[in-house]
């Protein structure tokens, strides 16, 4: 009776919250919480249900899957919005179930905040996990990636379901060794990619074995520490490949898997990550390869990821990057992209970004290529100037802007190409100040 | 004579979390930019010993718990050598880790104790509950060459330092060594210790020229005027954090 009343106290405040205009994505879960809070292990569920889980690329990843499976035919639940916390999923969950909790889809997909993993599934029964990558990010809020991976490996000990991994990544392939009774451990990786480096470029996590401690050997790097990695006393980074990318051309944003060749939407090399797990997903569901390679053909999120927009005859690309990895991936784009441009940079320090900067210091500003302008903004629009400063770039050509419609104005002045970087809480308000410029 | 400043960076592989590689860039450039040489060699584990008393500038920043044990093994077998070092009037710049390091011992979290260099008699315990951390934006003052100066920072520690007998600064917003506490940090006329992140020198160019001097003076033997340089952003910054973190 107790459950019953709950969703239904939900899904009239869902209701409410509609009617004054708010989506709800936190807050119908979080009260749904303190009314019953072991309402999420009271459910009735049949759907398969698929979890994403990284640093970066959860909602792309996640999207992705469900717009797929939705391409297939099947139905879907899923927090597509990226509310991925406990009272986000139960939101969800609430706003997608009967009176008597069932879910009536045939899949629900979530993308699910590293921290919350163990907790979420603990009580709510899960089929598949993917894990994409681990990057140190807002060790102010979060703390060391170490503590975090650890708490996740502690939930696999006694995880049968499917695990899809990057093997690329050291951290999140040691997960595999979890719980060594688990068979159902799917491995992708890419092949080495044109920029692929024999060095580390950016700051990464994956130095010492997780298992003997020797220092890890690296065959190369595709960004950060994500490449071919082994370790030389203990022979970790051996896996078997369920699904490999090879033939990686961004330039024409095309890769080929088991002979087949897919075309994707973004043009750097973790967004083919991203969608090489998808292709994992898919196919342990056994979806058609046909519907997948149409999918990663016209999947966009159009929401500030990697997305293009033409503003006043200047391409823009936006990306969000919420920390150094998120940051670097975006300047390897834009290097790798031989015309003139323009870089905008939206830092802010609010809540949700973490209150502390100095992870710009490990985003690599060194050396870019044909960059005649970078303009910075947010509410730490100055830090952000030091950095590129202190990197070489000539002080003449940074201009910092507290206030983002100065910043926008002043991006477009010229007409070069232009790149936006804005992270957590910068992002949206970034995208919809240059899509207010674009019609003034 | 072209004039050049040597600088030992310690473990950058493992002592790198904070972005803390910033405050050599930071550095070099304050250098470069009034046309001296920065010459900065790197040491890790299994790396070829180094010897200390030959640089002008020792610098180590901060880590994970775990790997922190890994280094004070090795830090350790140079203890003479550092010592030696400091009393000849090579600046140490130890930032959090460190800083911790170069005191009596770390206990962490667990009771585990990580001995540390024993050079300076202050030492460090983890609070037993790991959720609790200093952690935020913190503005100190300190006195350099007379001279009362804002450092603003950031702090992420779990360790409380205590018996520091001569601190970096006194605490105007933030925690300091210990929560709530009045004092942050560890100096001596060429030993900084703190745990001021951000990177430290980023938003700091007094006290980075105050060490840039320092390391000048004493090679040369000589009074150094250091060039003004254009901080236009650094004070901007400054002005808008202190106006910030005021209330």
């Amino acid at each position: 009776m107790y459950k019953i009343f709950t969703i239904i106290f939900a899904k009239i405040l869902n209701i409410f919250l509609k009617i004054i205009g708010k989506n709800g994505g936190n807050v119908i879960g979080k009260i749904a919480l303190k009314i019953n809070p072991n309402i999420l292990s009271k459910f009735k569920v049949n759907s398969r249900v698929i979890a994403v889980t990284a640093t970066n690329g959860k909602t792309s990843t996640n999207n992705c899957i469900r717009y797929t499976l939705e391409k297939a035919g099947f139905s879907v639940v899923s927090n597509s919005e990226g509310n991925n916390m406990e009272t986000g999923i139960l939101s969800t969950l609430l706003k997608n179930c009967t009176l008597t909790g069932k879910i009536k889809s045939d899949y629900i997909c979530f993308e699910v905040d590293e921290s919350y993993v163990p907790k979420i599934f603990k009580d709510f029964k899960l089929d598949t996990l993917v894990v994409l990558n681990f990057f140190r990010d807002q060790l102010d809020r979060n703390g060391e990636v170490e503590t975090l991976i650890l708490k996740i490996n502690d939930f696999l000990k006694n995880y049968n379901g499917n695990l899809v991994l990057n093997s690329d990544d050291p951290n999140v392939s040691r997960l595999s060794r979890a719980n060594p009774n688990n068979n159902n451990i799917y491995f992708f990786s890419c092949d080495k990619y044109k920029y692929a480096t024999k060095k580390i470029k950016e700051a990464g996590e994956g130095k010492f074995c997780p298992f003997c401690k020797t220092k890890l050997e690296y065959e190369y790097y595709q960004y950060s520490h994500i490449g071919k990695f082994r370790c030389p006393n203990c022979h970790y980074g051996e896996n078997e490949i369920y699904k490999l990318a090879y033939n990686i051309d961004l330039k024409n944003k095309k890769f080929d898997v088991d002979g087949i060749t897919c075309e994707t939407t973004g043009n750097s090399i973790y967004h083919i990550y991203n969608n090489l797990a998808v292709i994992c997903v898919c196919a342990i569901y056994n979806i058609e390869t046909e519907i997948v390679i149409n999918s990663l053909k016209t999947f966009s999120l159009n929401n500030g990821r990697l997305e293009e927009l033409n503003i006043k005859d200047c391409p823009t690309l936006i990306n969000l990057a919420k920390n150094p990895t998120g940051a670097n991936v975006s300047l390897r784009i834009l290097n790798e992209d031989d015309s003139e441009k323009n870089l905008l940079f939206v830092l802010n320090d609010n809540i949700a970004d973490g209150f502390d900067v100095s992870w710009i210091w490990d985003i690599n500003f060194n050396d870019l290529k044909n960059v005649n302008r970078i303009i910075t903004s947010g509410t730490r629009a100055y830090d952000i100037a030091i950095r590129v400063k202190t990197a070489g770039f000539d002080s003449k050509k940074i201009y910092p802007f507290i206030n983002l419609d100065e910043a926008v104005k002043k991006l477009y002045e010229t007409k070069n190409k232009k790149y936006v970087i804005a992270n957590y809480t910068a992002l949206q308000p970034t995208r919809k100040e240059i899509i207010n410029y674009s019609k003034k | 004579m072209e004039k050049k400043l040597n600088i030992l960076y310690l473990y950058p592989d493992i002592l790198e979390l904070y972005g803390d590689y910033g405050n050599i860039q930071v550095l070099k450039y304050r250098l470069e930019k009034r046309n001296y040489k920065c010459n900065i060699e790197r040491y890790s584990i299994e790396d070829n010993p180094p010897d200390f008393t030959k640089y002008d500038l020792v610098f180590a920043g901060g880590g994970a718990d775990i790997e922190q044990d890994i280094l004070s093994k090795d830090l350790i077998k140079y203890k003479d050598n550092i010592k030696e070092a400091i009393k000849y009037g090579v600046f140490f710049l130890l930032i959090c880790g460190a800083y911790q390091l170069f005191g009596k011992y770390y206990k962490d979290a667990d009771g585990t104790i990580i001995n540390g260099l024993n050079i300076f008699p202050y030492y460090t315990e983890a609070i037993n509950d790991r959720t609790k951390r200093c952690i935020g934006n913190i503005v100190i003052e300190a006195t350099l060459n007379n001279q009362k100066e804002k450092i603003i920072g950031f702090e992420n520690h779990g360790g409380q330092t205590s018996d520091v007998f001569s601190p970096f600064g006194t605490v105007l917003y933030g925690n300091g060594n210990k929560f709530g506490d009045k004092y942050e940090g560890f100096f001596l006329e060429n030993v900084i210790g703190t745990y001021l992140h951000g990177p430290l020198l980023s938003k700091n160019p007094s006290l980075a020229d105050y060490i840039i001097k320092y390391c000048l003076d004493r090679k040369y033997n000589e009074n150094t005027e250091l060039e003004k340089l254009d901080d236009t952003f650094e004070n901007l910054c400054r002005e808008q954090l202190l106006n910030r973190f005021k209330k």
